[in-house]
């Protein structure tokens, strides 16, 4: 029983909130997006949904290690391996979708990343875990199995990441207003950031490096929260705020001529 | 192989030109097609009937005449060879290959526009 526990369930209690809420206020906006955008924002809505559920058992898991409840400790981690598992389909969905705009191509894509995911269930189920292994900080499990292990590298963490990377490129490359290159980067990058950490956060044997992995997903998760909705402090910082312009009136308009003759032809 | 003309696209392309305030060169149709006639046959002589295959939805036979005067010949882009025939110079292929170069950057542009349209 240490202090150290209690942080890391704080800290998984965080990621849970902030994703949900997140998740939320995304669902909320659906009325501003047009049938173009829609799809990959009900994406987007699954996905910091399932973050969400993976860390709500884990919260619990967290305080079961503290309470030393070492069976509601596992089948919390068998919970939350669930949600885990299905991370990565909204997301292919959600880049698949961004780029090539088709619907149909992008689900059926996204339904091998299903397969992947029940093929990962499938060997973690069946192998078993070992564990827990209670440590000041947090309380960890050794996957049983190696194939499980490397469908979930390569399957669910490789190509997802590789096709965020991608789409990085593809905006980077462009020239672009920078609000708009705000916008469509950071929300990437945060992505990015949480399910990167995640990967490390469910594999690692290392207490501390747990920890810290919990830490960037809820850093990650913050940064998308500023990502589609940045305070005006740093709209001002990072020169992306978006002036409401008042159109002048027609007096003001003719008003061009420094010389004072008005209305006075221009050569083009 | 001569390539097809898609008048459909280089109307789209020179709208979203004149869109940024071009209205010349790129930006304008009938030169745009005048020129695709003249790339797609270089090295042969482009029939001015050809070249009005393409143009007649949009300016009428006296102001493509004139644009072949005063712009393609004028410029040097073209040359007349005989009666209503037309060859496309050296000058005049860079100048195709500039509104290749135009049309890439239309896809280019409209592509990334859909991407960002699509991100919510």
């Amino acid at each position: 029983m240490s202090a150290g526990l209690l942080l890391n369930a704080t800290i998984c209690f965080a990621i849970t909130i902030s994703s949900f809420a997140f998740a939320w206020v995304l669902a909320q906006s659906d009325s501003q997006h047009n049938n173009k955008s829609r799809p990959a924002l009900w994406s987007l809505i699954a996905l910091w949904s399932l973050v969400g559920l993976t860390y709500l058992p884990t919260t619990v898991r967290m305080i079961a290690a503290y309470m030393d409840n070492q069976q509601l400790d596992l089948i919390m981690y068998y919970i939350a391996s669930v949600p885990f598992s299905f991370v990565a389909v909204p997301l292919v969905f959600f880049i698949l979708y961004v780029i090539i705009g088709d619907q149909k191509i992008s689900s059926y894509i996204s339904l091998l990343f299903v397969l992947f995911g029940a093929a990962y269930l499938a060997l973690f189920y069946s192998s078993g875990v070992i564990g827990p292994t209670i440590t000041p900080l947090t309380s960890l499990f050794t996957i049983n199995s190696d194939i499980a292990i490397n469908i979930y590298l390569i399957g669910l963490f490789v190509i997802p990441t590789a096709m965020i990377i991608g789409l990085l490129f593809l905006i980077f490359l462009q020239r672009m207003p920078k609000r708009l290159r705000y916008r469509t980067a950071l929300p990437l990058v945060a992505i990015s950031f949480v399910f990167d950490f995640m990967l490390t956060d469910m594999i690692t044997l290392d207490d501390t490096m747990q920890l810290a992995a919990r830490i960037f997903v809820l850093i990650g998760t913050v940064q998308a929260f500023l990502a589609y909705f940045p305070p005006m402090t740093l709209q001002e910082k990072l020169g992306i705020k978006k002036y409401e312009y008042i159109l002048c009136e027609k007096e003001e308009e003719e008003d061009y001529d420094e010389d004072g003759v008005e209305g006075s032809d221009i050569n083009v | 192989m001569s390539e097809d003309i898609d008048v459909k696209l280089e109307q789209e392309v020179a709208e979203f030109y004149q869109s940024l305030g071009i209205h010349q060169g790129p930006g304008d149709i009938q030169y745009r097609l005048i020129l695709k006639v003249l790339g797609k046959n270089e090295g042969r002589i482009t029939e001015f009937s050809e070249i009005r295959e393409y143009t007649d939805m949009f300016a009428d036979k006296g102001s493509i005449g004139s644009k072949m005067k005063t712009i393609f010949q004028l410029e040097g882009l073209a040359e007349k060879v005989k009666r209503g025939g037309y060859i496309i110079t050296d000058k005049g292929m860079t100048a195709s290959n500039f509104l290749k170069d135009t049309t890439t950057f239309y896809k280019k542009n409209k592509r990334m526009g859909e991407i960002i349209e699509r991100m919510p």
